[in-house]
């Protein structure tokens, strides 16, 4: 069992037990650290798949931005305990099923396309943040989406402030 | 290829990224809190990008799975910026954010 096995056991127990927490704790606060928890397992997954900088990228606007964000709001809910009740479980727990179902199916037809894997070396992970940064800036890649997804970012931005101001005349 | 729980298979990753996905779609469907439903939310967009990612690695496509991973967080940021000021006037005018008592779009 190599150290790569055990880290992506140690990250992907931390993702699982997050996610599951945040469906089936009763409080809000936390789920909300909970989702703490599993962001940063998938992180932890990025980086056993040789991604350094969507993980870091991950732990800094996820678990530094998102959660912030996130842990405001939640000091708008009021105090009490929002445990579900049971019974809600039932029906939601039979599409859930359903849908798995469905994911198992798709994902065996999946693995039997992709049934080489071509040149897979866990031992030697290559920077990334260069060819990233690279295929952003050039024209013939993704230049274009880059500089709508930052027109969206300033949207939101100015969007979230307009939405959220307290309206006077109310 | 065969199921197998291991970083150097395709499939770890997408058992991890499905039990997410599932988590997220029961947290979803269980909640009646909006924030409780962007948090699952939020799980299922993380189900997504890793399995980009991991489609990118062990399909041998370069960075480009990354680049959609971005993308998502990107979107994801903006998601949660946008619906918790929402959340906020929500909060303002019903004084709850149950979603079973917020059935206006005006009063």
């Amino acid at each position: 069992m190599t150290m790569s096995v055990i880290m992506f056991w140690i990250f992907a127990l931390m993702a699982v037990v997050g996610a599951g927490l945040v469906a089936f704790l009763p409080r809000l606060v936390n789920s909300a650290f909970a989702l703490v928890l599993a962001l940063i397992g998938v992180a932890g997954l990025y980086w056993t798949l040789g991604a350094d900088f969507i993980g870091t990228t991950q732990i800094l606007i996820y678990v530094g931005g998102v959660t912030v964000l996130l842990l405001y709001a939640v000091m708008l809910t009021p105090k009490e305990s929002t445990r579900v009740p049971w019974i809600r479980f039932l029906p939601a727990g039979v599409l859930t099923a359903a849908i798995g179902y469905l994911l198992i199916t798709a994902f065996n037809g999946v693995l039997l396309a992709f049934d080489t894997i071509r040149g897979v070396d866990l031992t030697a992970p290559v920077p990334t943040a260069d060819q990233i940064g690279n295929a952003f800036l050039d024209k013939d890649a993704y230049l274009l989406p880059f500089e709508l997804a930052s027109v969206l970012l300033l949207i939101v931005v100015v969007g979230a402030v307009f939405i959220a101001r307290r309206k006077r005349e109310v | 290829m065969e199921w197998s729980f291991t970083p150097d298979s395709l499939s770890g990753y997408l058992i991890v990224s499905g039990i997410l996905f599932l988590f997220g779609i029961l947290t979803i469907l269980t909640r009646r809190n909006a924030i409780y439903i962007l948090l699952g939310v939020e799980l299922i967009l993380n189900a997504a990008g890793l399995n980009f990612v991991a489609f990118s690695r062990f399909g041998n496509l370069g960075v480009d799975g990354h680049i959609f991973a971005v993308f998502i967080i990107i979107l994801a940021a903006s998601e949660a910026a946008v619906a918790l000021a929402i959340i906020l006037q929500i909060f303002h005018s019903y004084g709850t954010i149950d979603l079973n008592e917020t059935n206006l779009m005006k009063r």
